[in-house]
């Protein structure tokens, strides 16, 4: 394929792709995102393939290896085009009846379908199926749509229109003044409007300018990045185009997470394909602007995403922070002014250039315009992506599209922010998702990891985990961040072990109001939120496990033990193969009891009791002292 | 061992020449001429190639200096053909700039070391006297090998064991502790000329040190040896060798430049980095916050006791590698295993003693193949 000089070229290119894609009737998108891939994706993607070419149908259907659909829980994800017919859970087993159907109409598929357990009925499309019927899907709509490893895929959907356009139609500000009166705020964790950060890159000294893209998402809980990048990459390109156009910049990186090797490939790829289609190097369509992009590759550090620790890192350095007075979007990369901005972010940009600011700013709230995707996590039914308006209600998120709480247990917080972030109890679960109303609240929108928390999650053992992380993820240069985390800690730890004491929440507090202060980077000043909100809403917890010695969700390990009910127990024998320590003791007349002495309360027996019987039950640890069998026994449920 | 070897044997006797010198430049012939005369040594000057060959032809001179970059006859070309006619000479590469490809290229050839002008006068000795000790080791095996027909097998043993000491030489350049480990061996190669199979022993794993010199060179021209690239060229290394060896580290410090402390900075700062060696497969559990919240904890110990090592740990055997880490980006399905590149959705303890099981009798039959 030879270079497009003009904007008239892809205009041509993309007449020609849709052409000729036309002449198929049906595509057959099958989701090879990585979660669909543990699921088996790819054999099932060939038996596609084969089945197709068995019935001698490859005229007429197509096959197509796309990005991640999102409803990850129920992969591998299925759906056929354009009738956008959804198939959850196949395997290669039921590929016959699919294309059976997608040919005829019939076909041996219920099964597959979507089950609405409030009408009892199978709902076929994907439209109908409430994960997605609550959605607003703009940037992750295209997933569906493209092989992340074809460009054409990408051209056919309208790629590269936005940039075509700008680059025959828009100045430099014209492009810089739609993205700020847009409002795009940041999706990287801040908010901070993007459409600022590129004015003031463009308006500040020295040459080269360079634009990067962070995808280090070091935010655990989280994958929106990772699913864009690697479903979508082009989309994020097309977008730090745009920006190094509007900006002045002639060279840019993306910095990716050394963890997704995928995301890197296409990535790769992706630049590779548009070098040879002139969409990136000399003379970008013949416009006279040059641009390029190399990939540079985290090595695992979460403060390596912070912007000048990331910028440390592109220079072959350690990944530390410096302190903030000095800012990366005038001195950034070799002391050179650099905007960075998340993968997300970026994406959205080429929809702004291509729809309009009004556009955009349809969507949302007064302060937060456009959609935000979210990774849905934890303990709710509809785990995956989702792509809401900002402003929707949690409760929305959690409910309506997540399907609420699975195992008919109780919701007892969300955390969004991720280690930066906060809980979000119950009472507040009606507040509008927007970046400030977040904050407000002492959590904050992050780059928009949501893990759902039930009955069975210890809030303050969820406060040990995030400052563990980040105890461990602190670069250690400045001592609030560093000594405060290691004291939070050592505290937290106390308590989850029962030896805690009422004034060590008064510590807390105030190594939370120090560490805010006085920490060098946003890791150290944000680092108390998690333990800050959890005590604000879930104090109650913390005393628990001071006064009573008592862990509630049955979490904190030292405050528990396993036992086996007598009454319930049908001797079945699962608890002792699944004992990792050989801890559960079988009698000669069948009797099985756990040894307190070896267990070390990793759980495996209670997972392996049968649901049907429960006969594993975990009592507080105090009990077991002076009773054998417990009538306390803590809510029952796995973990 | 054939004819052409008892020939050398015999020339031997014929007192050649000490050092012979090609080069375009009549200045440096002069210089380095003087300075080995100075030292004691006889010597013969050529101003190209093909005079160069001739000269070596009738006087068979012990070392011989060449430059790289001349008129007419290249010096690669005439080292191979140096090398050809006259096996005992040891030919040592004098080049403007020294490079990596002509370098290696070189030592391909049979260079035995490379000098870089401009250069002192007391390495252009050292380089010279050395070569010389290597020249008459090389004879005296000829010669010994002439008079022993059945020893024949290991007189090859202790030439081929020289020559990859030549060719270490020639890629150590300058790296002192290389040179210093290889002045040791070539000592005790040259006391315990009996042990052979010790040698052999030794050149296999000189060979190996430098395979993997070679191959992190390969890795660090892929960065046009760029300073900068250092955390992708340690990438590259981890995911080479999975681990990152010292006295690779040490290469990568005098190649780029870079102080070794700086390197071990880095190399201790990230996770992807390892400074123990790692097992051949590697079965990470996700402790991110989704598979936290999700019983990760009690995935770990199902993993753990499985493999029957704790995370962070690495099986006697270097088969399999233990680690946690915080998400691995397939939240949705927590708790997550990550078994070299695939994916396990909270994997049983059966279906976790399949895929080990299936992984070692890969390896099993990896080491039989
Ligand atoms: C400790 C720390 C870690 C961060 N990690 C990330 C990250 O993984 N991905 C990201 O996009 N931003 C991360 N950020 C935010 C970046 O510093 C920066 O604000 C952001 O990439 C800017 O992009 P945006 O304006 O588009 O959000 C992190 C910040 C801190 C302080
Ligand atoms: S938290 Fe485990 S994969 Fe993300």
């Amino acid at each position: 394929m030879s270079r497009l000089e003009t904007p008239a070229d892809l205009e041509k290119l993309r007449e020609e792709i849709i052409a000729g894609r036309n002449a198929k009737e049906k595509w057959v998108a099958v989701c090879a995102g990585t979660g669909c891939r543990a699921y088996g994706a790819e054999t099932l993607a060939d038996a596609f393939e084969e089945e197709i070419e068995k019935r001698g149908l490859s005229d007429r259907i197509g096959v197509r290896r796309t990005g991640c659909h999102g409803f990850c829980e129920r992969g591998p994800l299925v759906v056929i085009q354009p009738s956008d017919a959804c198939f959850l859970g196949a395997q290669p087993k039921n590929v016959p009846a699919i294309i059976d159907k997608a040919v005829t109409g019939e076909g041996a598929t219920d099964k597959l379908l979507y089950l609405d357990e409030d009408s009892g009925k199978r709902l076929g499309n994907l439209d109908e199926i409430p994960f997605y019927k609550y959605q607003k899907r703009v940037l992750l709509a295209n997933n569906v749509r493209i092989d992340a490893a074809n460009i054409l895929d990408y051209i056919a959907v309208g790629g590269y229109s936005a940039l075509a356009k700008a680059l025959s139609g828009m100045t430099p500000e014209a492009v810089l003044e739609e993205v700020k009166k847009a409002n795009l705020r940041g999706r990287g964790g801040g908010g901070f409007p993007a459409g600022i950060k590129w004015e003031t890159t463009r308006k500040a000294q020295g040459e080269p300018k360079y634009v990067i893209v962070n995808a280090d998402e070091g935010d655990p809980g989280a994958y929106m990045d990772r699913s864009l990048l690697e479903g979508n990459p082009h989309s994020v390109l097309e977008g730090l185009i745009l920006g190094a156009y509007a900006i002045g910049a002639s060279e840019g990186f993306i910095y990716v997470r050394q963890e997704y090797p995928l995301a890197r490939t296409h990535a790769a790829k992706a630049l590779e394909q548009a070098r040879e289609y002139g969409l990136l190097g000399k003379n970008l369509l013949g416009s006279g602007f040059s641009f390029d992009v190399k990939i540079h590759r985290g090595a695992g550090a979460f403060v390596s995403g912070e912007s000048s620790a990331l910028m440390s890192a592109i220079e072959g350095r350690v990944g530390e922070p410096r302190p903030k007075y000095i800012r990366t979007s005038e001195k950034g990369l070799w002391g050179k002014p650099s905007c960075l901005n998340n993968v997300e972010t970026w994406a959205y940009v080429p929809q702004i250039i291509d729809k309009g600011a009004d556009w955009f700013r349809s969507m949302g709230t007064e302060k937060s315009k456009g959609t935000k995707i979210f990774s849905l996590v934890g303990k709710v039914k509809n785990t995956g992506l989702v792509e809401v308006p900002m402003g929707i209600p949690l409760r929305d998120i959690i409910f309506k599209i997540g399907g609420g709480i699975p195992n008919g247990k109780k919701f007892k917080a969300v955390q969004t922010g991720g280690p930066s972030g906060g809980v979000i109890p119950e009472s507040l679960l009606d507040l509008p998702v927007a970046f400030d109303e977040l904050s407000q609240v002492g959590s904050m929108m992050g780059s928009g990891g949501m893990i759902v928390m039930d009955e069975n999650t210890c809030m303050v053992d969820t406060a040990r985990y995030y400052i563990n992380f980040l105890a461990h993820e602190s670069c250690g240069k400045c001592v609030p961040c560093r000594e405060g985390l290691r004291q939070m800690l050592a505290i937290l730890e106390r308590i989850t072990k029962g030896w805690g004491e009422e004034q060590d929440l008064d510590t807390l507090d105030e190594l939370a109001e120090f560490m805010e202060a006085a920490s060098l980077c946003a890791l150290g000043q944000s680092a108390p939120f998690p333990v800050a909100s959890t005590l604000k809403y879930f104090r109650d917890e913390y005393l628990e496990h001071i006064r009573e010695k008592r862990c509630s969700a049955g979490v904190c390990t030292a405050l528990i033990a396993y036992q086996i009910d007598q009454e319930r127990c049908k001797a079945c024998g699962a608890c002792l193969r699944a004992c990792p320590v050989g801890a559960v003791n079988k009698s000669e007349d069948k009797v099985f009891t756990i040894v307190q002495a070896k267990c070390i309360k990793c759980g495996a027996c209670y997972t392996a009791c049968p649901d049907k019987c429960r006969a594993v039950i975990k009592v507080p640890a105090y009990t077991i002292q002076n009773q054998p069998a417990a009538a306390a026994t803590l809510p029952a449920g796995k973990q | 061992m054939d004819a052409s070897k008892r020939r050398a044997g015999e020339r031997a006797e014929t007192q050649p020449l000490d050092v012979l010198i090609i080069d375009d430049e009549e200045n440096f012939l002069e210089a380095c001429s003087q300075t080995l005369q100075t030292g004691g040594y006889r010597v013969a000057t050529a101003k190209n190639g093909t005079e160069g060959l001739k000269l070596a032809g009738e006087s068979h001179p012990n070392v011989v200096l060449l430059d790289l970059k001349m008129p007419g006859m290249s010096g690669l070309d005439l080292l191979g053909q140096l090398t050809k006619t006259d096996p005992s000479a040891v030919p040592v590469v004098v080049t403007g700039h020294g490079t990596v490809d002509s370098a290696v290229e070189s030592m391909k050839l049979g260079a035995f070391d490379f000098l870089t002008k401009p250069f002192e006068p007391e390495k252009l000795l050292e380089t010279v006297r050395r070569g010389l000790s290597l020249s008459a080791l090389k004879k005296e095996a000829q010669a010994a090998g002439a008079a022993e027909e059945q020893r024949h097998d290991k007189y090859d043993l202790l030439l081929q064991g020289l020559d990859v000491l030549g060719e270490a030489y020639s890629l150590g350049l300058e790296k002192r502790q290389l040179l210093d480990e290889l002045a040791y061996l070539e000592s005790e190669a040259r006391y315990h000329a009996e042990s052979l199979g010790q040698i052999k022993k030794k050149e296999r794993a000189i060979l190996d040190i430098r395979n993997e010199l070679r191959e992190a060179d390969a890795i660090m021209k892929k960065y046009d040896f760029q300073k900068n690239a250092l955390i992708q060229v340690l990438l590259d290394i981890q995911e080479k060798f999975r681990w990152l060896p010292r006295h690779i580290l040490s290469w990568i410090s005098g190649r780029l430049n870079i102080p070794l402390r700086e390197i071990y900075v880095i190399a201790n700062f990230y996770e992807a980095f390892s400074l123990e060696p790692r097992g051949r497969h590697t079965i990470q559990v996700c402790t991110g916050t989704a598979c936290h919240v999700r019983g990760a904890s009690e995935t770990l110990t199902r993993v753990s006791a499985v493999l029957g090592i704790e995370a962070g740990q690495t099986d006697s055997r270097q088969q399999f590698t233990l680690e946690t880490v915080h998400c691995i980006g397939c939240c949705a399905l927590a708790p997550v295993v990550q078994i070299d590149s695939q994916y396990y959705r909270d994997p049983s303890r059966s279906k976790l003693e399949k895929v080990i099981k299936s992984l070692e009798k890969e390896e099993a039959q990896a080491c039989l193949a």
